[in-house]
């Protein structure tokens, strides 16, 4: 039972570290095509930002699961 | 390794992995499990083993952990026979001893059927520990099926992921064309015939939606499992592939003033044919992948379901799994032979090739062995079962190809590791090719008359992140590693299916990639390239004497000799048809030969020593002596009645076809040397007939490892062939060992390769096969790299700004299912390989037949 609530909480702060991760790198992305001065539209801001964000996330988990719970373990 | 006490090592099956980077993927989740200590997850034999502390996790974790990540670990269940309980609590008992054993999960008893059906995972526990666990509460358990089941599952779950993939073939593919006749309704002659409402764009959309969520499902269904885990696979390719392209279909239909490149870039054949490409390709590798695992199933085939044996003087019929050691069993002409023994009764020949690939059947009389699986042809006899079960020839050649097939050759790590870690750097190579196209790329290259490769559909009203995130998908989806995972593993199965074929057993891939590298042959003398039996070979009579005669006398004064020269004149004799009388007398003399007394004359047979020392005068005989003593032949002088009477030369001679192989060999660029213990003019003469130049002789049995360790710190790669148990130490250093002739007990023996037959031919067949697979290995490892090489920057868009040209994802679908596709063929080809000796047996047959035809 308690490896389970450990599996849990592991699992809930990897959540948090690879959802905000992606989230740091949608936002980078919307403030780089404000900071191009370009005009791109709104779909292509918001679009891009949340290709961004899936394909972050994609990268981002494999890394931080196992990551999280080799430290949670030690 | 050794492996502590509290340590377990099970082998679970492990259904639903389709690449490399599934292996990656279950591999990783158990080893993140605390309290697993080593993982190996095999593609192709489809199984886990996992070392593991049974205090720390359960059987249970392991197979909860491997579900999660959607994959299926099949359960087996086994229908016993239980004898022996009285009443409702042996019921308990046994349910819950049962119930107990690490990896069953269910049982349940049935008390007046004295039965007890038992589910289980493979791997985790066997049949027999179950029977031995419920025996040990006193109880008779025998199993009611037969062995053909795990053939009869393996092969049913084959079916289903094939009528699963057709199923999935037929909807995708179906609508898929129809949007493809949609899409391209205003073009070339298709305005005549098709309807325009199949151009609608919500028409497009209700047809490939089903596409993208029925066929398509399994990819986001299976990614997102392995991401929860952690883990990810190339479904995640496709399933970020087949979304994108869809959402950019769905944005542009429903919302065409989305400014996403609106109705003139809908992409719905994209996200359709994309879709139907890869389910193509699992279709195609589910049919041919379960062909390169044949040999298994071929042997396992071979498997008697019932035996025939007489208890209690009664001749019963009987599942073969209930054949006990000591049975006596029947076979009948055209039966085959349920399980090893030897023949107690009766005469017949046997074919064995399907066991050791020698084509003429074997003659089987009283005292002979048996192996189970092979064919009686003529008559009936009755043996006595020796080895049954797990114990069997078949069964324990069987464990060794599927062991071999399971292990991964050293040149197999490279390709794991990129496919391990390809999928992470695929998307962030993805996400390079996004943001360079869209920063950057698209502004500085973009034309409005761009076109897909291959397609005349237009990119003119795309936008700038349309462009962007289509390059970005197209280089996931053309990335797929399947091809580099597939490459290795497949072409191992087939090369050590075609060494069980031909009666040769690699150990493991490694033997199989050891023996393609091989420039240096050891032989060892006696047994293997000898028959290790002396035989008579000259028998020179002196004036007055003919050789029958000095055969007679010889074989006459050494009849009751136990010396091995002694029992080959006798053979020799006998062969010859002369009848033997006992002498009167007969003294062995040490070191010298023998006396003995015979029709009242004094016979005396020995080396000059003997005959120097009773003043015999063997002068004119000497030069023949010599001679036969400089072909590497025993020369024994006869004198009778102090006489000199002739001379004996007894040698042990060359078997058949080794100075075939040896040539075969050397023109193959192979080094050959011999090595033996005997005196080097013996050791010399048998290498001049074999055609040997290098002779390492007089080397003591356990300096023989010194000597190949010598060849070896001169660069060579050597392979030492002997008898696997007297030159063991020998075979363990050499890069590959090589036992030869060791019949059927294929588990007893030392070395890499096994031979089952004593023919030194196999030595050339085994380096053969294994040059002809580590051939289709880089074949196969070259097209798979060649192509994610190639096909990535092009995917990218590197050539773009000089073409104007673009790969569409569906394109990109394509090649990535015909590289896996394409190797798997290819890997296919080698069934056809035969060896050289048996290719030209079988040349030689045909030209015999139509010269008699």
């Amino acid at each position: 039972m308690a490896n389970h609530l450990d599996t849990h909480r592991a699992a809930r702060i990897s959540a948090l570290l690879y959802t905000g991760i992606s989230l740091v790198a949608a936002l980078l992305f919307l403030l780089l095509t404000y900071a191009t001065g370009k005009a791109y539209t709104p779909v292509a801001r918001y679009g891009g930002a949340a290709w961004v964000f899936i394909l972050t996330m994609i990268i981002t988990m494999p890394l931080v699961i196992p990551w999280v719970q080799k430290r949670y373990r030690k | 390794m050794a492996i502590d006490e509290a340590i377990r090592r099970i082998s679970l099956p492990v259904e639903g992995m389709s690449c490399a980077s599934c292996v990656a993927k279950v591999e990783k989740a158990l080893k993140n499990i605390p309290g697993v200590q080593a993982v190996q997850v095999n593609l192709l034999t489809r199984k886990a083993t996992v070392e593991y502390n049974p205090r720390e996790v359960s059987v249970m974790d392991l197979v909860k952990t491997i579900q999660e990540l959607g994959y299926n670990v099949p359960q087996e269940e086994v229908l016993l026979n239980v004898r022996g309980m009285s009443c409702a609590s042996c019921v308990a008992k046994v349910e819950r001893v049962v119930k107990s054993l690490p990896g069953v999960t269910e049982v349940v008893v049935n008390f007046p059927a004295e039965s007890a059906r038992v589910r289980f995972y493979p791997g985790a526990i066997s049949k027999s520990e179950i029977k031995k666990a419920i025996s040990e509460l006193g109880y008779e358990a025998s199993e009611k099926v037969t062995g053909q089941e795990a053939l009869d599952r393996e092969r049913e779950a084959r079916q289903r992921e094939i009528r699963r993939q057709a199923r999935n073939m037929w909807i995708a593919w179906t609508l898929s064309l129809l949007v493809m006749l949609g899409m391209f309704r205003d073009v070339w002659i298709f305005p005549y015939f098709v309807p325009e409402f199949l151009s609608n764009t919500l028409v497009l959309w209700l047809l490939t939606t089903p596409v993208v969520f029925i066929p398509g499902w399994q990819f986001f269904a299976e990614s997102f499992r392995g991401l929860k885990k952690g883990t990810t696979d190339m479904n995640l390719l496709y399933a970020t592939g087949i979304g994108a392209a869809y959402i950019i279909a769905t944005i542009n239909s429903l919302w065409p003033e989305a400014g996403f490149g609106g109705k003139g870039a809908t992409f719905f054949e994209s996200a359709a044919l994309l879709t139907a490409f890869i389910v193509l390709g699992r279709y195609l590798e589910a049919l041919t992948r379960g062909r390169t695992s044949e040999a298994i199933r071929k042997l396992m085939s071979l498997q008697a379901r019932t035996a025939r044996v007489i208890r209690d003087g009664q001749e019963i019929e009987i599942a073969v799994d209930e054949v006990a050691i000591g049975d006596i069993v029947v076979v009948r002409p055209g039966e085959r032979i349920p399980v090893d023994g030897e023949v107690i009764e009766g005469y017949s020949a046997v074919d064995e090739s399907m066991i050791t690939g020698e084509s003429i059947p074997v003659e089987k009389k009283v005292g002979d062995q048996v192996i189970g699986a092979t064919i009686n042809k003529t008559g009936s006899f009755k043996f006595r079962a020796t080895r049954v079960g797990s114990e069997t020839a078949l069964a324990q050649i069987i464990r060794m190809v599927e062991d071999a097939q399971a292990s991964k050759a050293p040149i197999q790590r490279l390709a794991d590791f990129v496919a391990g870690h390809f999928i992470a750097g695929v998307h962030v190579l993805a996400l390079i090719v996004f943001f360079f196209w869209f920063f950057y790329g698209f502004d500085r290259y973009f034309l409005p008359d761009s076109r897909f490769i291959l397609s005349p559909y237009s990119l003119a009203e795309i936008g700038v992140f349309g462009f962007a995130l289509l390059l970005s998908v197209t280089t996931l989806v053309i990335s797929c590693p399947c091809a580099l995972g597939l490459a290795t593993p497949s072409a191992m199965m087939a090369g050590t299916g075609k060494g069980a074929e031909n009666g040769i057993l690699f150990k493991g891939a490694d033997a199989v990639e050891a023996s393609a590298k091989l420039n240096a042959v050891v032989f060892d003398k006696t047994g293997t390239l000898t028959k290790g039996e002396p035989e008579v070979t000259d028998v020179v009579a002196a004036s007055g004497w003919d050789e029958e005669r000095v055969l007679l006398y010889a074989a006459a004064a050494e009849k009751n000799s136990e010396h091995p020269l002694g029992e080959a004149i006798v053979r020799e004799a006998r062969a010859r048809g002369l009848e033997l009388e006992d002498a009167a007398e007969f003294r062995a003399i040490p070191g010298r030969g023998v006396e003995a007394f015979w029709r009242g004359e004094k016979i005396l047979l020995g080396n000059r020593r003997l005959m120097a020392e009773l003043g015999i005068d063997i002068n004119w005989l000497l030069p023949w002596a010599e001679e036969l003593e400089e072909q590497g032949k025993t020369a024994m002088f006869l004198a009778v009645a102090g006489k000199p009477a002739g001379v004996i030369a007894v040698a042990d001679t060359l078997k058949e076809y080794v100075p075939e192989a040896v040539a075969r060999l050397k023109a193959m660029g192979i080094q050959v040397a011999m090595i033996t213990g005997d005196n080097r003019r013996t050791a010399e003469a048998i290498a001049r007939q074999a055609g040997i130049d290098r002779v390492l002789a007089e080397v003591l049995p356990q300096d023989k490892a010194g000597e190949v360790k010598r060849l070896q710190e001169q660069g060579l790669k050597v392979a030492m062939v002997g008898d696997g148990i007297n030159d063991a130490p020998a075979l363990a250093q050499a890069d590959v060992g090589i036992a030869i002739g060791s019949g059927t007990d294929v588990a007893k023996e030392t070395g890499e390769i096994i031979l089952i037959r004593n023919d030194i031919r196999d030595v050339v067949a085994a380096i053969e096969i294994g040059r002809a697979t580590m051939g289709k290995v880089r074949q196969n490892l070259f097209w798979a790299f060649i192509y994610n090489t190639l096909g990535i920057p092009i995917a990218a868009g590197i050539l773009y700004p000089w073409t104007g040209l673009i790969v569409s994802p569906e394109l990109a679908a394509f090649f990535m299912a015909t590289s896996s596709v394409s190797v798997t063929l290819n890997t296919l080809l080698l069934k056809r390989f035969e060896p050289s000796t048996k290719a030209e047996k079988a040349r030689a047959a045909d030209k015999a037949k139509y010269k008699y035809a």
